[in-house]
């Protein structure tokens, strides 16, 4: 299994708007949190460790990346 | 995600005693050594330094196998003096490797097993697991844990190497000096009875987490700290809390942080308690606070007797090479992790098992010098990983402020409703028996469809003797007396009959015959496995050997008696190849 790039989608407005649906209304808290759980689901449905990578590899921003933790 | 800068703590991955009553600890005498009575310097083949659970385990190994050497430590008791309990909780390998030792009965008589886990967030359960019912850990003749106070352990190793009397244990011997060339290690070493140098071919740091030789030596290593700080309380109660380890990831009776709750023997709890990062160790740790912590878990009429209170934060830290020049690195002087996960003493006891049979094989003149070289490839890896593994269990427990807490805020929401996300939970990875995947000394299939075995532990299954009677993968380790062993599973050929014989004849290898339970006997040395679970345990299926070294660990698998088996044996005896 490789990563994705071309679309995939069956809907993909229906989803865009699914997702945009799922976020009316919340709080800026509580739409980070529903983003979160939604990240894990979508995640198990994937499983394959080497496409999970290559997802938060292609998600990344392109400003560098900052460590969460001093490492000396 | 914004980047969290800690602030300096002081770090001191010992538990540093506090109060409590503490335990009554064995002392051992004094003895002038006889360098200090006029002899001449000696060289030993062997020196041990430190007489913590991985020298002591390292020094057991090689009385076993018959290796002369000498092992010195500072203090003249087991354990920290006064900080009584470090490691608790001893892995399935752990004790197959103690039962090899012959402490086995004693630590099982003395400790608790346990095999059920519960974590918790708030106040439910999030997931629940048996480890009897999880893979293969039933079929070991050792049960998946035992919990027990550490210093007990290396009391029973201690006793067992003043009966086994080969190797010389010297209490309040300090190193303070050392230096080491191509021919020979030189230590010196401080008594109360005056100074003396030592001479040493191989010298084993096993001194812990504030190693002065890898001070000495410059060894180089990645460190990590964090500003995670916690507090133990080691009590017995009035009424006993289940045999289980209950974690709370979110314990609503410790302002919503982090919560251990773990027995072990004489009827001792462990209680570990997140505390919050700014907390002063003194604070949390003083009587009438522990107290108050104690009370708002289990009641305000529980009655306790503190055994031992200590606060401690942890770093992680893993050297570059275990090996420099004569000197070989373990356990806490090779890596330090956080306690989660039971990484830290069964890495040691694995780290010792792993290099007293290398050394006993060179010295005896069984291997090639080379063979050594393997350690660090073997057990470098294994420190790694559990570096690794630790700091992953580390940052769930104490996620930075901003993405990391909101992640874990998502993943236990969905433990609680879906089974998917319990495996996201991480309140610690129980410690394993490492497996060893590009060392030089274990010969890896190239095949695709060829067994992943060779790397991997074999546990202590039970299997019949020829005469019927019960035995067990040690029990052969016991037999093969150091040699490696060639387990050769259904029939033979004539030719592959005779080509084991030599190989017998030529080489420091013993061969028995596996078969099932009415197969006729070829091969003099033979044994029954009616159920299959020698096999199983090495990994392979049908016709097919297994090369088991000394350490239980698989050197490789094969399916016909031929030049590949050959070549695995010299290549686990250092006498071929290059680190895969």
């Amino acid at each position: 299994m490789s990563i994705k790039l071309n679309p995939h989608f069956q809907d993909a407005d229906a989803f865009y708007e699914q997702l945009l649906d799922a976020h009316g209304g919340l709080s800026r808290e509580d739409a980070e949190l529903l983003n979160a759980r939604l990240i894990l689901l979508l995640a198990n449905q994937i499983g394959d460790a080497k496409v999970l990578k290559d997802c938060i590899d292609a998600a990344r921003l392109p400003a560098p990346a900052i460590s969460p933790v001093t490492t000396e | 995600m914004s980047e969290t800068r800690y602030r300096e703590t002081a770090h001191t991955n010992g538990y540093e005693f506090t109060q409590g009553g503490g335990y009554a600890l064995p002392e051992y005498p004094f003895i002038p050594p006889p360098e200090l009575q006029g002899g001449p310097m000696v060289r030993h083949p062997v020196v041990i330094v430190g007489g913590g659970i991985t020298g002591l385990t390292l020094a057991c190994s090689l009385a076993r196998l018959g290796v002369r050497a000498v092992l010195i430590d500072e203090d003249n008791t087991v354990g920290v003096k006064g900080a009584s309990s470090r490691g608790i909780c001893y892995t399935q390998k752990s004790l197959e490797i103690f039962e090899r030792l012959g402490i086995f009965e004693r630590i099982a008589a003395k400790g608790v097993q346990w095999s059920v886990g519960r974590t918790f967030a708030g106040e439910d359960e999030v997931y629940r697991f048996d480890m009897r019912q999880q893979g293969n850990f039933n079929l070991s003749t050792q049960p998946p844990f035992i919990n027990i106070q550490q210093f007990y352990i290396e009391g029973f190793l201690v006793d067992r190497l003043q009966q086994l009397g080969v190797v010389e244990l010297r209490w309040q011997n300090r190193l303070v000096a050392f230096e080491q060339n191509d021919e020979v290690a030189t230590l010196t070493v401080e008594t109360p009875a005056g100074r003396y140098q030592i001479e040493a071919e191989h010298v084993i740091d096993a001194t812990g987490s504030h190693s002065p030789l890898r001070q000495w030596l410059q060894v180089p290593f990645d460190s990590r700290r964090g500003d995670d700080r916690w507090c133990i309380a080691d009590v017995r109660f009035s009424t006993r809390p289940p045999v289980e380890r209950h974690t709370w990831i979110e314990a609503p009776f410790n302002e919503n942080r982090a919560v251990w709750q773990h027995l072990m023997a004489d009827d001792v709890w462990r209680l570990d308690y997140q505390m919050a990062p700014n907390a002063d160790p003194e604070h949390v740790s003083r009587e009438d606070v522990v107290r108050e912590r104690l009370a708002r878990q289990f009641g305000p009429d529980v009655q306790v007797e503190i055994v031992w209170v200590g606060p401690y934060a942890y770093r992680s830290e893993c050297v570059h090479s275990l090996r420099h020049g004569r000197v070989f690195l373990m356990g806490d002087s090779a890596k330090v992790v956080s306690p989660f996960g039971a990484r830290g003493g069964n890495t040691g006891v694995a780290d010792a098992d792993n290099l007293a049979w290398k050394l006993a094989a060179v010295l005896r003149g069984k291997a090639d010098e080379a063979l050594l070289a393997s350690y660090n490839d073997e057990r470098l890896e294994a420190a790694q990983q559990n570096v690794c593994v630790t700091n992953r269990t580390a940052r769930f427990l104490r996620p930075a402020e901003g993405s990391e807490r909101l992640f874990r805020q998502a993943a236990i929401g969905l433990a609680r409703q879906y089974l998917f996300a319990r495996s996201l939970i991480n309140t610690g990875r129980m410690a394993i028996a490492n497996p060893y995947t590009h060392s030089r000394a274990c010969t890896y299939a190239t095949e695709q469809s060829a067994s992943r075995a060779a790397g991997q532990s074999v546990q202590n299954v039970r299997f019949s003797w020829a005469d019927g009677s019960p035995g067990c993968v040690n029990d052969l380790l016991d037999w093969a007396e150091g040699d490696l062993l060639v387990l050769v599973f259904g029939d033979l050929s004539g030719a592959a009959l005779q080509r084991l014989r030599r190989l017998c004849f030529d080489a420091p290898v013993r061969s028995v015959q596996v078969l099932g339970p009415d197969a006729r006997p070829q091969a003099l040395e033979h044994i029954r496995d009616p159920q299959g679970h020698l096999q199983g345990a090495c990994h392979v299926f049908g016709h097919a050997w297994a090369l088991l070294r000394p350490d239980g660990y698989l050197a490789a698998t094969g399916e016909s008696v031929d030049t590949k088996l050959v070549s695995a044996i010299e290549r686990s005896l250092g006498l071929r190849g290059e680190a895969a």
